[in-house]
C-alpha cells in the first residue's frame, strides 16, 4: 500500500506553489492514502491533495486556516500503528506507535530508535522556517510502501533542481537500512 | 428414483470409469444433462473442455504437469512481491520501463476485475464464502492479497483531543456496516480465488486482457469445480478452472475482442445469424421485433456473449451448459437455445428439447 507523507506547504504565504518537478511526479491513481503534517495552509492545498488520493489525513499546524483538524492522529495501516503530529514537542510518550511522523522543522529526517521509526517528511515546498539553524530548506516529501511487516520509505528531495530519490527500509523488530543512489 | 434414471446414471458412471472415456459418447450422454452428484459434472466438463484427454492412464501425468505450471505462473506473475525489485526504481518513476509503471497499469485491469468478481452470482452465498483450499502463501501473509492493491478504503484513524491541560482522549473511530463480499480475516473467499485466476489470464493474454463478462463465463466453471464432492478434485479447482476457462475462451474469444465485432465470427455476425434463425422458425416473433424496432443488441447480445449464464438460476445454467459444452462450435446450439427462448420462459428442459429439435 502506498502512503504519501508530506507537509509544511505554507502556500500562499511563504511559497507560491509546489515545485513543478514534484507536481509532475505526483499523478492521481497511484497513491491510496495521504498523511499530511499540517501547515497547508489553505483549503486550496487540501483540495489539491484530494485530487491525488481520496483518503487524506491532516493534523493541524500553527498556520492552518481550518481549526477543525485534530492536533494528533493515530492511524493503523496493516500491522503498523502510525502517530501523526505537527510538532515533535507535542508527542505524548505513552502512545504506542511503530512509526512517528512529524513536521514543523522543514528538514527531512528519518531514523530508528528503540524499534520505532521516526520520520519527518520536511517541507514539500522547501519554505522558510524560523525554527533551527538552517534557513535554506531542500524541498522534500516521502512515499511509504507499507507491507505486512516492512515499510519501504522513498525519500524525494529536490537538490539543485534535480529530483533525488533515496530508499530506506524499516522492519518491525528489525533495523533500518539506508541505501542512497 | 425411476429405473430408467438409475440405468442412465449407471451407464454414465460406467463411461466415466472406463479406461478410455470416449469423448463422442460422453457428448451424447452429457447433452441430455449430466446426472447430479458424485463429481460427475466436474469430471465431464474437464473432458468436454479438452483439459483431460480420453486415455485415463494419462490423466495423472497431465494433471501433475498442468497444476505445476499453474503454480509456476502464480509464483512468477502474481505472488512476487513488488518491493523486492530493483533498488534504483521508485513508485513515481516516470520512465516507461519502470516496473512500477507496469504495476500501476496492471492495477487498472485489476480494479475492473475486483468490481466484477464481487458481484458474481449474488443470489447464492457461495462466492462470498471461504474456500476449503485457499492459496497458502496468501493466507499466511507472505503474499499480498490482490484486492488490497486496488482497494479504495479509508485508513482507520483516531484523533486525540486535549481538553486544556487535562487528560488527552483517544476518540473511537466509527464502525462501518460489513459488506457482503468483504474479504475474510483468515482464509480466502471464493471470489478472491476467481479474481486471481482472471488477473493471471489478463496478464498472460495482454492482447485481450480482461473484458467485463468474462467473470460470468468463469463463474459456472469455478462453481462446479470448487463444489466437487471429491476432495482430490476440489483441492485443485483453481488450477483446473484456469485451464478449462482458457480453453473455453479460446473458442469464444472473438466475442470479447472489439476489433472482431464486425467479423463473421464476431458478435455482430452471430446476432445476424440469430435474427435470421428467428425469422425462419418464428416469423411472428420476428415481425413483432422488427415492428417495435427491438434490436438483438438489446437482449441477444448478453445471451450470446455470456452463454446464457445471466438468464437463469445457477442450477439451470449448469444444465444448459452441459449441452452447450457438447457443441464444439460453441455457437450452433447456443443459437438454437436462444431461438427457442423466444417462447415465454418456461421450464429449462422444455427450452432445451425445443432447441434440440431446431438442430435436427
Amino acid at each position: 500500500m502506498l502512503v504519501l507523507v508530506l507537509g509544511d506547504l505554507h502556500i500562499p504565504h511563504r511559497s507560491s506553489a509546489l515545485p513543478s518537478k514534484f507536481k509532475k511526479l505526483l499523478v492521481p491513481g497511484r497513491i491510496q492514502h495521504i498523511l499530511c503534517t499540517g501547515n497547508l495552509c489553505t483549503k486550496d492545498s487540501f483540495d489539491y491533495l484530494k485530487t491525488l488520493a481520496s483518503d487524506v489525513h491532516v493534523v493541524r499546524g500553527d498556520f492552518d486556516e481550518n481549526s477543525n483538524w485534530p492536533e494528533q492522529k493515530v492511524i493503523s495501516v496493516g500491522s503498523f500503528t502510525i502517530g501523526l503530529y505537527h510538532a515533535l514537542a507535542m508527542i505524548n510518550r505513552q502512545l504506542n506507535c511503530d512509526i512517528l511522523i512529524t513536521g514543523q522543522t522543514h528538514k527531512f529526517e528519518a531514523y530508528e530508535q528503540e524499534n520505532r521509526f521516526y520520520v519527518n517528511p520536511g517541507s514539500i515546498t522547501g519554505s522558510y522556517s524560523p525554527v533551527g539553524e538552517d534557513k535554506d530548506h531542500v524541498p522534500s516529501f516521502i512515499l511509504m510502501d507499507i507491507q505486512s511487516n516492512t515499510v519501504v520509505t522513498y525519500v524525494y528531495q529536490l537538490i539543485e533542481d534535480e529530483v533525488k530519490v533515496e530508499r530506506i527500509e524499516f522492519k518491525k523488530n528489525g533495523n533500518a537500512n539506508a541505501e542512497v543512489n | 428414483m425411476s429405473d430408467a434414471y438409475k440405468q442412465r446414471v449407471q451407464e454414465f458412471d460406467d463411461l466415466l470409469n472406463s479406461t478410455c472415456v470416449d469423448r463422442e459418447k460422453l457428448k451424447k450422454f452429457a447433452f441430455e444433462g449430466i446426472p447430479e452428484g458424485a463429481g460427475r459434472r466436474s469430471l465431464s466438463w474437464r473432458i468436454l473442455l479438452n483439459y483431460l484427454p480420453e486415455e485415463r492412464s494419462t490423466w495423472n501425468g497431465v494433471l501433475t504437469q498442468q497444476r505445476k505450471l499453474y503454480q509456476q505462473f502464480l509464483d512468477e506473475m502474481i505472488l512476487v512481491s513488488h518491493s523486492e525489485k530493483i533498488v534504483e526504481d521508485h513508485p513515481l518513476n516516470p520512465n516507461p520501463e519502470s516496473h512500477w509503471q507496469s504495476f500501476f497499469k496492471d492495477n487498472e485491469v485489476l480494479l475492473q476485475i475486483d468490481k466484477d468478481v464481487r458481484r458474481l452470482c449474488p443470489d447464492i452465498s457461495f462466492f462470498s464464502q471461504g474456500s476449503t483450499h485457499p492459496n497458502v502463501s496468501v493466507v499466511k501473509g507472505r503474499a499480498e492479497r490482490l484486492h488490497q492493491r486496488v482497494q479504495q478504503t479509508r485508513l482507520n484513524a483516531q484523533t486525540i483531543e486535549r481538553k486544556g491541560l487535562g487528560m488527552s482522549k483517544l476518540s473511537l473511530s466509527k464502525k462501518l456496516a460489513p459488506e457482503s463480499y468483504a474479504p475474510l480475516e483468515d482464509g480466502e473467499a471464493h471470489w478472491e480465488i476467481v479474481e486471481r485466476i482472471l488477473f493471471l489470464y489478463a496478464k498472460l493474454n495482454p492482447g485481450q486482457s480482461y473484458v467485463q463478462g468474462m467473470n460470468e463465463i468463469i463463474g459456472p466453471i469455478y462453481y462446479v469445480f470448487a463444489s466437487d464432492s471429491n476432495v482430490e478434485w476440489r483441492e485443485y479447482a483453481e488450477a483446473d478452472c484456469f485451464f478449462c476457462f482458457t480453453n473455453l475462451m479460446s473458442d469464444i474469444r472473438d466475442f470479447f475482442i472489439k476489433t472482431l465485432d464486425e467479423a463473421e465470427t464476431g458478435i455482430n455476425g452471430l446476432m445476424i445469424r440469430f435474427m435470421n434463425q428467428v425469422k425462419i422458425q418464428d416469423p411472428k416473433v420476428h415481425q413483432r421485433l422488427t415492428d417495435q424496432d427491438i434490436k438483438p443488441q438489446f437482449f441477444a447480445f448478453r445471451w450470446l456473449t455470456l452463454m446464457l449464464s445471466q438468464e437463469f438460476d445457477l442450477p439451470d445454467v449448469l444444465r444448459i451448459w452441459d449441452s452447450l459444452l457438447c457443441d464444439e462450435t460453441r455457437r450452433d446450439f447456443l443459437l438454437a437455445v436462444c431461438t427457442a427462448m423466444n417462447y415465454p420462459f418456461t421450464d429449462v428442459q422444455i427450452i432445451l428439447s425445443k432447441a434440440a429439435s431446431l438442430m435436427a
